[in-house]
């Protein structure tokens, strides 16, 4: 079965999906009918959703007996929003992280710091000591040893020791962190390339502009790399050291270019990045419409010839 | 037929006979000991240096022998060594493992936790959780701090008992308490794990909110307090605000000390299973017997990841001379403060925890927030300063909490009111009187 079908026939059992678009689920015949035939999912609409059912999880939520983890997302909106997970999604959504570390090259043996928040992806995916019922975590597949500190800008101080006493391979850390970061990393350690190889910078719904990732890389003398997250969507995309796009993975999400009215615009234009994820089925995704300006390029980078790439 | 065994019920280790548990404890101590002697240069360097070999440990007292340690010597090794690899880790690249952290004021240390250190520790705990009224189907709140190695064990113990979780967004800091209350009422936990403090926030959240306590805890049905300790008043006062069925406070540190109150509530069960407690004179380094108070010396039994063999932990606390009437054997404990939080007044230490004990004889004190003003010196009193209650006579109550605080505690105080004082986080605030105005959170 393609796998538009499948989603969407676990979707219907999601109350909200159902009432977007449960009379035209059966008529799909392939990724252009499902582009042009199912509407757009925006946070606006989950957040109205969860006010009017009173619903944390905005009536998305289905297969409730599997949801075994519920997080709260990071979206500074009217009223709070929530994704639950079961043991598959949580498996399959830490593969994506691992996915973004082994593109960054990161391996065996490697240490790994995270300057977030317990509740990000970036940290709760990571290992599975972190998380119940994660049974594998992108340190756990790639022999990793992950460290992770609080989110807290004011931190910074803790997160500049764990370099000193770890030499983590890659530090990890929050846009919002990265200026505290980097002015108490200058005072104690100087040139940050003794005591990491990369800093990758994260955020929700959001990306560090060109220039300010250009001025930090000049500024702290090593590669400053970009991962992007759309939580609502549990979805991850790591910028390559390569080709300087962000990766994504066809088995794992379905990703489009598309204008806020849902028309899909054609390779190398900028528009919304809309998220179609094809593992989540606790609270299915089925074209999230982020806040991320971007645009799908075709496969073709060297460190992942198959990849969907993107530029943000 | 066979009875079906509900998931994560504890097995009957915490009632055995006393002569049973010491020959089951002794024999891990052995272990570690022989672990540390063999595997970690950190600990047979102190060893060699106290001319002690494992072999000669031949009984508890025994154990005594082996040199106890602080913070400061594991920040000193890691310093000298320029990494958190400072011996007294068994450290395999093949293991699945993280790094947590401890955090101070002296400063950051590192724990190397293995796969094997989270099942050991973590299956130790959900015994706490199981006794707290965690059960297979019940929905607990918990905080995702992942730097901590509390975070380590409660994932083990959330799948161990069968429970589901939600997590709050954010970390447990008083700003993050919006958060965590709107969780709490989106999501209807059974059961909720939570610092002292963080506590405390929510309760200020739901001031600010004009909200009922009782209707934010309407779904729970037991809280699980660490972080701080709370007074028998203090715990019934709030499971009187909150509506919930009970309120149990765990004790512990990363370094390897775990111990839950039972429902009797009449202090700290030690988790024997993993860790051994001694309570040491801070002078001379003498054992104290039960009912005296002393430095806590902890010795972790678990021999994978970082080991803590005698650490001295610095704070303040005393092995229970009384049995527990639940019947457990695990003898009883209970940790009053750092011991750096002492104030010596005519001769005497107290820790804010005994002003507190005072306090909440009042109900017009319960809760209410205070400091001790500690001078340089002893002082010839016991100086407080103490946030002004909404109802009540401030004048009449200083009276009656004076003559309390000379019949408990044998000192003379003066007390002063204050409007406000600053929201704590850990434990209760020590003012310095040079520093007057500037409170330690």
């Amino acid at each position: 079965m393609r796998p538009f079908k499948q989603l969407l026939r676990y979707a219907l059992g999601s109350p909200l999906l159902k009432k977007k678009f449960g009379g035209l689920a059966t008529d799909i015949a392939g990724f252009k009918d499902f582009s042009v035939k199912i509407p757009l999912t925006t946070l606006e609409e989950l957040v109205a959703e969860k006010m009017s059912s009173g619903d944390p999880y905005a009536s998305r939520l289905c297969e409730n007996g599997a949801a075994l983890v519920t997080l709260q997302l990071e979206y500074d909106t009217e009223t709070r929003l929530y994704i639950a997970l079961s043991r598959q999604d949580l498996k399959r959504y830490a593969e994506a992280l691992r996915r973004c570390w082994s593109l960054l090259g990161l391996g065996k043996g490697d240490g790994v710091a995270i300057f977030d928040y317990g509740t990000s992806p970036v940290s709760y995916l990571a290992s599975s000591a972190f998380t119940p019922y994660l049974s594998q975590g992108a340190a756990d597949a790639l022999g990793c040893l992950p460290i992770c500190n609080d989110g807290v800008a004011n931190m910074s101080q803790r997160a500049v020791e764990i370099l000193k006493f770890m030499r983590p391979q890659a530090l990890f850390i929050r846009s919002d962190c990265l200026e505290p970061f980097s002015i108490e990393s200058e005072r104690q350690l100087g040139r940050l390339s003794g005591y990491t190889r990369a800093l990758v910078v994260t955020e929700n719904e959001g990306c560090l502009p060109k220039v300010e990732q250009d001025a930090y890389e000049k500024r702290l003398g090593l590669p400053v790399y970009r991962l992007l997250r759309i939580d609502a969507g549990m979805f991850l995309a790591m910028e390559c050291p390569e080709c300087r796009l962000f990766h994504s993975w066809k088995d794992l999400y379905y990703v489009e270019s598309v204008t806020r009215a849902g028309d899909d615009v054609d390779e190398g234009g900028q528009n919304y990045l809309a998220i179609t994820n094809w593992f989540a089925r606790v609270c299915p995704t089925v074209r999230y419409l982020s806040q991320v300006k971007g645009s799908v390029y075709s496969a073709g980078c060297r460190r992942g010839p198959v990849d969907i790439r993107i530029a943000a | 037929m066979r009875k079906e065994v509900e998931q994560g019920r504890p097995d009957g280790k915490d009632t055995w006979p006393e002569e049973r548990l010491r020959g089951f404890q002794f024999r891990k101590i052995k272990r570690v000991l022989g672990h540390a002697y063999q595997e970690l240069p950190f600990y047979r360097r102190r060893f060699d240096a106290a001319h002690l070999h494992p072999d000669s440990v031949k009984s508890f007292h025994d154990l005594a022998r082996v040199p106890t340690f602080t913070k400061k010597e594991v920040l000193d090794e890691m310093k000298k060594k320029g990494t958190f690899r400072t011996g007294m880790e068994t450290f395999n690249s093949a293991d699945q493992a993280v790094l947590c952290m401890t955090s101070g004021t002296l400063g950051t240390s590192f724990l190397y936790l293995p796969k094997r250190w989270r099942s050991l520790r973590g299956d130790s705990l959900a015994r706490a959780y199981w006794w707290g009224g965690l059960r297979a189907g019940m929905h607990m709140l918990m905080a995702a701090p992942a730097w901590h190695s509390l975070a380590v064990q409660e994932s083990r113990v959330i799948e161990r008992l069968g429970a589901t979780c939600v997590i709050p967004w954010g970390t447990f800091l008083p700003r993050f308490a919006e958060n965590f209350l709107t969780t709490l009422v989106d999501t209807r936990p059974d059961f909720v794990s939570m610092f002292l403090p963080m506590l405390y926030a929510l309760l200020a959240e739901c001031r600010r909110r004009r909200m009922e306590a009782r209707l934010a805890f309407d779904s729970v049905q037991y809280l699980l307090i660490v972080g701080a300790p709370m007074t028998p008043r203090s715990r019934e006062q709030l499971k009187e605000e909150l509506g919930v069925r009970d309120i149990f406070e765990g004790l512990g540190n990363p370094e390897g000390l775990t111990a839950m109150e039972c429902s009797f509530h009449r202090g700290h069960h030690i988790f024997a299973d993993c860790c051994y407690v001694e309570i040491v004179d801070p002078k001379t380094g003498a054992l104290l017997p039960a009912g005296k108070r002393g430095n806590v010396v902890i010795t972790s039994l678990i021999p994978y990841g970082t080991l803590y063999l005698r650490y001295d932990s610095e704070d303040l606390g005393e092995i229970l001379p009384h049995a527990c009437e639940c019947g457990r054997t695990w003898p009883l404990m209970e940790v009053y403060d750092r011991r750096t939080n002492t104030v010596e007044v005519a001769g005497k230490e107290i820790v804010p925890y005994d002003v507190r004990l005072c306090l909440d004889d009042f109900p017009e004190l319960i809760g209410v927030p205070f400091a001790v003003v500690r001078g340089e010196k002893s002082a010839p009193y016991l100086k407080l300063l103490i946030q002004r209650p909404a109802t009540g006579d401030p004048s009449g109550l200083g009276a009656r909490l004076r003559a309390l605080l000379r019949q408990r505690l044998q000192v003379d105080a003066r007390e002063e009111w204050t409007e406000e004082l600053p929201e704590r986080w850990k434990g209760v605030a020590v003012i310095e009187e040079k520093d007057w105005g500037t409170p330690r959170v």
